[in-house]
């Protein structure tokens, strides 16, 4: 527990477990053992933060050199912020105590928009000054990784820099950069150890990068302004996951995290192709971790966490190609320990049911399956690759199998998008209950539809298109809400208005720093929740800094406009992008290039690799 | 063969549940591989119970533990196993090694003991001379999950005495509880009785409390321990 939160606040606020800390494995080194400190800081609750792997890897990654010391720091509740700043208690971190000001890096993981102003919170309670020019000679350097730096331009006020992809082998060369920075002396202050790791590959310094814009708003050039800077800044990215070191001593929380179980990662990136996806391109390419070194890192983790539960994790689990053998081998392996096998999603076929099925011997309470689109011609628009009689096969097996419940998520706002796709929705979900009557012969299928609002990201076939406005989005639900008129369809949906404030961060460009500022000034934080979020709030932060919102998330972008983001690179060509947009506009499918012919993305030749798949047994 | 153990909660983990506690110790059962029984049928489970829930916020020195093992194990081994397994947030005290068929430890648990350190903002010799002198003291206990309905009992029937030293301004209180099979009552409970009825100006939210001891009575009604090796 932060030593310094004393016993009347923590009995005063909601959820004390929270501040917990001291869970096995959570390492604590000595001030002798810490030559470079490291906070990891995750901006959001700790229930959250635990529950994400890339957390796990470099926690783990970074306190396995000596030298290096990782600590981890989390937000407050709104109720815990309160206190503390009523107390002046200062943001620390779990395993020392140690106040955020007090570290030679302070890192952020951006998972997603809506915490921005979750960081700028944390640094201000940890005493960091928020923005970096201001930053003083002694201060932290501010660091940020994870999907969203891909466009961190809204961020660029606040961070000194970020590492851009694979993390594992970066976090460590920019912490042996740091200490070999320290020994000299600390030469030429924050600006020398800047230049310094700007020469680390896949580090991105925002000042060191001019940034001019044409009357209108719209970018005109990005300039490096730093000899050392590169013009582009490819990420990073780990070739062969097998050799590459798996957390296998995670911490082990009191049973507070969201996911609190083994997370086995079979491999990372994903190549189906989905052009609304942003993961799907930043990750590439796909690279598969040998089935016999998942065995032996399941073992390790058993045994050294005692979870009772691995999950199967990656971004589509089902498309590992030894995954059939690979579960065998796992319920063989621990049926006598009694451990289960989970799959976090399901690929609409029945291969798929039919493992989980096998894995999933205890609940049959739902399944969730994402057909992203009601209409063929709108899965067509997006890549999905997947059809009505795909779903009814799915269903169809889940429902032999036993299970009565089936959750379909959905997009709205999709580019393109008619009033019959939309109703398309409704009846897909009802085809799923009418099957269910077929296969049982009775009525009674629970079906939910859980619909999200479309957000156009950057480094997708989409990154061009116009966002849905509030009152579209607002319609498009009203109409599903009209045509779901009968019995058992529950129908969920998200807020458009926070859909919205992540659409304009997603492609935002530096001058959103200041609405961000100025936000979090107006009380911001925890905007990916309910009770933190406010609409108004950011309406008037928008108007302050004088900016328009729909600039960034209605607008439709011209072909050749330079985007903000576009210095900081996955490696995916331009043109392949516009093409997949153009693809989309007539409703032209891409395959897939796992197992197929190169689909001309530029990932693999632009940062020399291979896809990395065991289905013959033989690497690609 | 049943391994018991007396473990602790420490201070920095206090505010972890009685379930969080009670699944960090089966992870750490599991890791620390002891050969430990299992419940037959569809969904099992790991036979080991934990004696007495902790109220949230509250450290202990006397939490028991009841792991039921599919084979005989030395003691100290089985202790020392563990005893790596366990976060930083709880320790093992003592422990023993009996039958399967030896009654459960909470079955001959009588009582408890308790040493609070609370701010307190005035002397209060008089508030708690007052209480240790009634005769009675009726008290509005909450029922569990009753959406507020209370049921009254008289405080001096588990908590007859408390002693009391203050100095700093923080008041430090010893007392045991007893444990009926009517039930019991909460060391926090004893708080409020004493801030609401007896006046004693104490700053109830920043109580550290500790359970110190968990006891049986011998056949002579004095305090016993209730591991068998310490008998």
């Amino acid at each position: 527990m932060h030593k310094d939160l004393p016993i009347d606040i923590l009995n005063s606020v909601e959820k004390p477990e929270r501040y917990t800390g001291m869970e096995f494995g959570s390492v604590i080194k000595t001030p002798e053992e810490t030559e470079v400190s490291v906070c990891l800081a995750f901006p959001d609750t700790y229930e959250v933060g635990m529950s994400y792997l890339g957390f796990k890897i470099l926690y783990g990654i970074l306190n396995d050199v000596q030298g290096i010391a990782a600590e981890r720091a989390f937000a407050p509740w709104m109720d815990m912020e309160g206190k503390m700043r009523e107390r002046k208690i200062p943001l620390s971190s779990m395993e020392t105590s140690r106040e955020l000001s007090q570290f030679s890096l302070v890192g952020f993981t951006l998972q997603y928009e809506l915490s921005y102003t979750n960081i700028i919170n944390m640094l201000d309670l940890g005493n960091i000054t928020v923005l970096s020019k201001e930053r003083r000679e002694e201060e932290p350097f501010v660091m940020v990784g994870g999907p969203c730096v891909f466009n961190c331009e809204p961020l660029a006020d606040f961070i000194d820099f970020a590492m851009i992809g694979d993390g594992e082998d970066i976090i460590v060369e920019v912490a042996q950069a740091y200490k070999k920075w320290q020994q000299e002396g600390k030469p030429g202050g924050r600006k020398g150890f800047l230049s310094r790791v700007v020469q680390i590959q896949g580090v991105y310094v925002p000042a060191f990068y001019d940034i001019t814009y044409y009357p209108d708003g719209k970018i005109q050039e990005v300039k490096p302004n730093n000899k050392y800077a590169p013009k582009k800044i490819l990420k990073r990215v780990v070739k062969d996951l097998n050799t590459v070191k798996y957390p296998t001593h995670p911490i082990v929380p009191y049973g507070t995290a969201v996911h609190d179980r083994i997370m086995l990662e079979l491999f990372r990136g994903c190549s189906r192709g989905c052009r609304f996806c942003n993961a799907g391109i930043i990750y590439r390419p796909v690279r598969e971790r040998r089935k016999e070194v998942l065995e032996k890192l399941a073992r390790e983790l058993v045994d050294n966490t005692g979870y009772d539960e691995i999950s199967l994790f990656s971004l589509s689990t089902a498309d590992y190609s030894c995954l059939e053998d690979l579960v065998k081998d796992l319920l063989n392996e621990y049926k006598e320990e009694r451990i289960g096998i989970s799959l976090p999603s399901l690929r609409i076929d029945s291969f798929s049911v039919d493992l989980a099925q096998e894995v999933q011997t205890v609940r049959k309470s739902g399944l969730t399956f994402a057909p992203e689109a009601g209409s063929q011609r709108m899965r067509d628009v997006i890549n999905k690759g997947v059809t009505k009689e795909d779903l009814m096969n799915a269903v169809e097996a889940a429902f032999k199998n036993g299970w009565s419940g089936v959750k379909l998520y959905f997009m709205i706002g999709l580019p393109g998008e008619t009033d019959e796709d939309i109703v398309e929705i409704v009846n897909l979900a009802k085809s799923v209950q009418y099957k269910y009557k077929q296969v049982t012969g009775h009525g009674g299928a629970r079906v939910t539809v859980s619909v999200s609002n479309f957000v156009p990201k950057p480094y997708t076939p989409f990154q061009w298109v116009g966002q849905n406005t509030k009152a579209e989005f607002d319609r498009k639900h009203m109409l599903l809400k009209n045509h779901i008129n009968v019995k058992n369809i529950n129908y969920q949906y998200h807020d458009s208005t926070t859909s919205l404030i992540e659409g304009v961060f997603a492609r935002g460009d530096r001058h959103c720093g200041k609405a961000l500022y100025l936000a979090w000034q107006m009380g911001a934080r925890f905007d990916g929740w309910s009770e933190g979020f406010s609409f108004e709030r950011w309406e008037k932060a928008f108007a302050e800094a004088g900016l328009d919102m729909s600039f960034y998330n209605a607008r439709v972008r011209e072909k050749d406009e330079v985007f903000p983001w576009e210095h900081v690179s996955p490696g995916v060509e331009r043109s392949f992008l516009w093409r997949e947009y153009e693809k989309s506009q007539r409703a032209e499918l891409t395959h897939d290039c796992r197992r197929s012919t190169c689909t001309g993305c530029g990932i693999c030749q632009n940062l020399d690799m291979k896809i990395i798949d065991w289905k013959d047994d033989s690497a690609k | 063969m049943k391994l018991r153990l007396q473990i602790t909660k420490e201070s920095g983990i206090r505010f972890i549940s009685h379930l969080e506690y009670q699944a960090t110790l089966e992870k750490a059962i599991r890791r620390a591989k002891l050969p430990v029984a299992y419940s037959q049928g569809y969904n099992p489970h790991m036979k080991f119970s934990l004696a007495s829930a902790l109220g949230v916020g509250i450290t202990s020195d006397c939490e028991f533990v009841e792991i039921e093992l599919t084979e005989d194990m030395e003691l100290a081994k089985a202790m020392a196993q563990l005893s790596k397994a366990l976060p930083m947030g709880i320790h093992i005290k003592d422990g023993d090694m009996v039958e399967k068929k030896a009654p459960k430890l909470m079955a001959s648990a009588a009582g408890a003991e308790y040493v609070v350190k609370v701010p307190c903002l005035a002397d209060p010799s008089d508030g708690i001379h007052a209480f240790n002198i009634a005769a009675q003291v009726i008290f509005a206990k909450p029922i569990p999950k009753s959406h507020g309905k209370t049921k009254e009992i008289d405080v001096k029937n588990f908590i007859p005495v408390v002693s009391g030293k203050y100095a700093d301004n923080v008041l430090e209180l010893k007392f045991s509880c007893k444990i009926t099979l009517k039930g019991s009552m909460k060391a926090a409970e004893l708080l409020l009785v004493l801030k609401d009825q007896f006046h004693v100006p104490i700053v109830y939210e920043a109580a550290d409390i500790r359970r110190v001891a968990l006891y049986g009575l011998n056949d002579l009604g004095h305090k016993r321990p209730l591991l068998s090796k310490a008998q």
